[in-house]
């Protein structure tokens, strides 16, 4: 066996590897993970924001301000967060990841709402 | 035209890659992957490269599809021209690297051939079923290439030296 | 490199691929699924398991039982055919005012069903509803509003307790001529349960009915986690009003969406309240969540007849759950439901969570 033959080798197997994970990502994580691509921030029933929700971006801080003063919003592979809120009870901020399309977080006192755009995928409708 | 003696040793290949070609298809690789499969016929095709040329070779390696179908049952049927496109395109692809490289061993070379035999089964089956999603298979294919290729390589690379060593290697190639 | 270097370098790349293959196809739980016309609507199965090879075997026992009840209870083949010999509901219809016919264990059942969600339903639910039903033909070509006094007259024609049931001899009557008993509301869930059973007989685990949305689940769903069904929107297509979330149940809906027509912009719909034999105007849609796919089927038919806090009261007193669009818009459910039910924004409707 000669070095161009180890190089052939070495370069189809990577072909074949990154093709398959190119396919797995395709069938097997688009289906779920695709679909979801934006959020809405919504304070006191105006859309503040409408934001991307890349499954493999990075970090992402956002600073809003409701009717009871600031709160952080945190956003990160492909998840969406009430970091910190200034309301008394913290239920958004405890609610902590959602990713699935149709999902909601609410923040009652401040009137902020982040809401995961689409519907929520179903196995069947009863109609 | 072929000479003679020449006639007679490639219809002595051509049968011995037909009855391989048959062989095979009562064997099929237990994989769950249609397509995944030896391609021991490809020794012959290739041993041919190595003795003769292009022209002798895809004589062969068509003359063996024809016949292989024949008797297989498979004649014009779409695992026909599957076969047929994929043998064309590796015997050519097979014929540029033995001919014009000298870096690769006959481990490379069939590993070569089995990567283009699958690349033109691809082909032509996403122009017959018209439909390129077909492609999705290739990383599959590529990954059952380079065992079968590789192991076909490896016979065909013991069968050269034995030919030699025994001195048949000489008396296959003269005119 | 050696010769046997080589031959070792090869079986190693080959136990990858196998290793490969193997992972892959070991990863995949395998579904069937295979869809048909049945019951003037399509039916959809799927199932999923490690065995491929049974998978079809149950499907085909599934549309088999579909099949055998669809027979049972054909109501319009052509009278004296050998399709109407083979319904039950064909042959008691023809016998109307003659005499008791002798009838399938399976029609048994769902005859007694019917008498016993009557009483339960104070008159909302009524299979001798036939002789109104052809009146409106609501799947003819020119569906037109009858006249008041026809359908005044034709109403002494739907009356249960003239449908003499006897269990011990297996036979059925009609008493009175003209008489005609329609089984729609309640077959395609008695029908979907006995696939369902069929299923679970071949040995499935886990499988979706779908007959033309009456929806039967069977364990969970392929990602192992409660099957999501969607619950349409009565006025929007292609939207949901609500999500919700089932295992080993079935959820059966009843909508004035359906099959309707419009006359003098007025919606006439084909469920049909048999007290008065004008179309049911409390609700849009009411979908009921059961064990069982042919009790789910009666009782949407009998909350949808219903006014709301009625269909409500009914259902707690049943154990069965239901959400409901009423025809004034607003969306309720009863409270078992409340952990299993995701009511989705956007809709033009009214819901105030209790």
């Amino acid at each position: 066996m000669t070095r161009a033959d180890k190089v052939l080798i070495a370069a189809v197997l990577l072909c074949a590897l990154l093709g398959l994970v190119t396919i797995y990502r395709h069938f097997f994580i688009s289906a779920d993970q695709l679909l979801p691509t934006q959020a809405t921030i919504t304070v006191a029933g105006k859309v503040l924001h409408t934001i991307d929700l890349d499954p493999v971006g990075g970090n992402e801080m956002m600073q809003i301000t409701g009717r009871l003063g600031p709160a952080t919003v945190e956003v990160a592979g492909g998840r969406i967060r009430m970091r910190e809120a200034n309301c008394p009870e913290q239920i958004c901020v405890k609610q902590s990841w959602i990713q699935a399309p149709g999902s909601t977080i609410v923040c009652l006192p401040g009137e902020i709402i982040i809401h995961i755009d689409g519907l929520a995928p179903v196995d069947a409708v009863t109609r | 035209m072929f000479s003679t003696r020449r006639l007679v040793y490639l219809s002595l290949l051509l049968a011995m890659a037909t009855t391989l070609h048959v062989l095979e298809g009562l064997f099929p690789i237990p994989l769950p992957f249609p397509g995944v499969k030896l391609g021991l016929a490809n020794i012959v095709t290739l041993l041919v490269l190595y003795l003769y040329d292009l022209r002798a070779a895809m004589t062969v390696a068509i003359a063996r599809v024809l016949l292989g179908s024949l008797l297989g049952g498979t004649f014009f049927a779409p695992a026909f021209f599957l076969g047929l496109t994929g043998a064309v395109i590796s015997t050519l692809i097979m014929a540029l690297l033995v001919k014009k490289t000298t870096c690769f061993s006959p481990l490379g070379i069939s590993l070569c051939g089995a990567v283009s035999h699958n690349l033109g089964q691809l082909l032509m089956a996403s122009f017959l079923l018209q439909n390129q999603a077909i492609f999705f298979y290739l990383p599959i294919l590529l990954l059952g290439a380079i065992p079968t290729g590789l192991v076909t390589g490896y016979l065909l690379q013991g069968l050269l030296e034995r030919l030699k060593a025994a001195g048949i290697l000489a008396e296959l190639t003269r005119n | 490199m050696t010769s046997r270097g080589n031959l070792l370098l090869i079986l190693c790349l080959g136990l990858l691929v196998v290793g490969v293959t193997v992972f892959l196809s070991e990863r995949r739980i395998k579904e069937y699924r295979s869809e048909q016309f049945l019951m003037d609507t399509l039916v959809s199965i799927k199932v999923y398991g490690d065995d491929a090879a049974t998978l079809p075997l149950a499907i085909a026992a599934a549309y088999g039982e579909m099949h055998r009840i669809a027979a049972l209870v054909d109501r319009f083949p052509l009278p004296g055919s050998e399709d109407c010999r083979r319904s039950d509901v064909c042959r008691i219809n023809e016998m109307a005012g003659i005499g008791p016919v002798h009838v399938d264990a399976d029609t048994l059942a769902m005859l007694l069903l019917a008498k016993k969600y009557h009483a339960l339903s104070a008159g909302t639910f009524d299979v001798t509803i036939g002789p109104v039903l052809d009146l409106w033909d609501f799947t003819g070509d020119v569906p037109k509003v009858p006249a008041s006094s026809t359908i005044v007259e034709t109403l002494s024609l739907v009356d249960i307790e003239s449908l003499e049931v006897n269990a011990a001899e297996s036979t059925a009557f009609l008493r009175k001529v003209g008489m005609k008993l329609d089984l729609g509301a309640l077959a395609k869930g008695y029908a979907t349960e006995k696939a369902l059973q069929a299923l679970a007989g071949q040995g499935i685990k886990k499988g979706l009915i779908d007959a033309g949305g009456n929806i039967r689940v069977l364990g969970s769903n392929a990602r192992n986690a409660p099957w999501r069904i969607g619950i349409k929107d009565p006025r929007q297509a292609d939207a949901l009003v609500a999500i919700v979330t089932l295992e080993d149940a079935a959820a059966v809906t009843s909508g004035d969406y359906y099959r309707y027509f419009e006359a003098d912009g007025q919606r006439y719909h084909h469920i049909l309240d048999p007290r008065s034999g004008y179309p049911a105007s409390e609700n849009m849609s009411v979908t009921v969540v059961s064990q069982d796919a042919g009790l789910a089927d009666i009782l949407s038919t009998v909350f949808f007849v219903m006014k709301e806090e009625e269909a409500l009261t009914l259902a707690e007193k049943l154990s069965v759950n239901l959400i409901m669009v009423s025809a004034a818009g607003r969306i309720s459910h009863t409270s078992g439901l409340a952990a299993h039910l995701e009511v989705l924004p956007g809709g033009a409707y009214r819901y105030d969570p209790r």
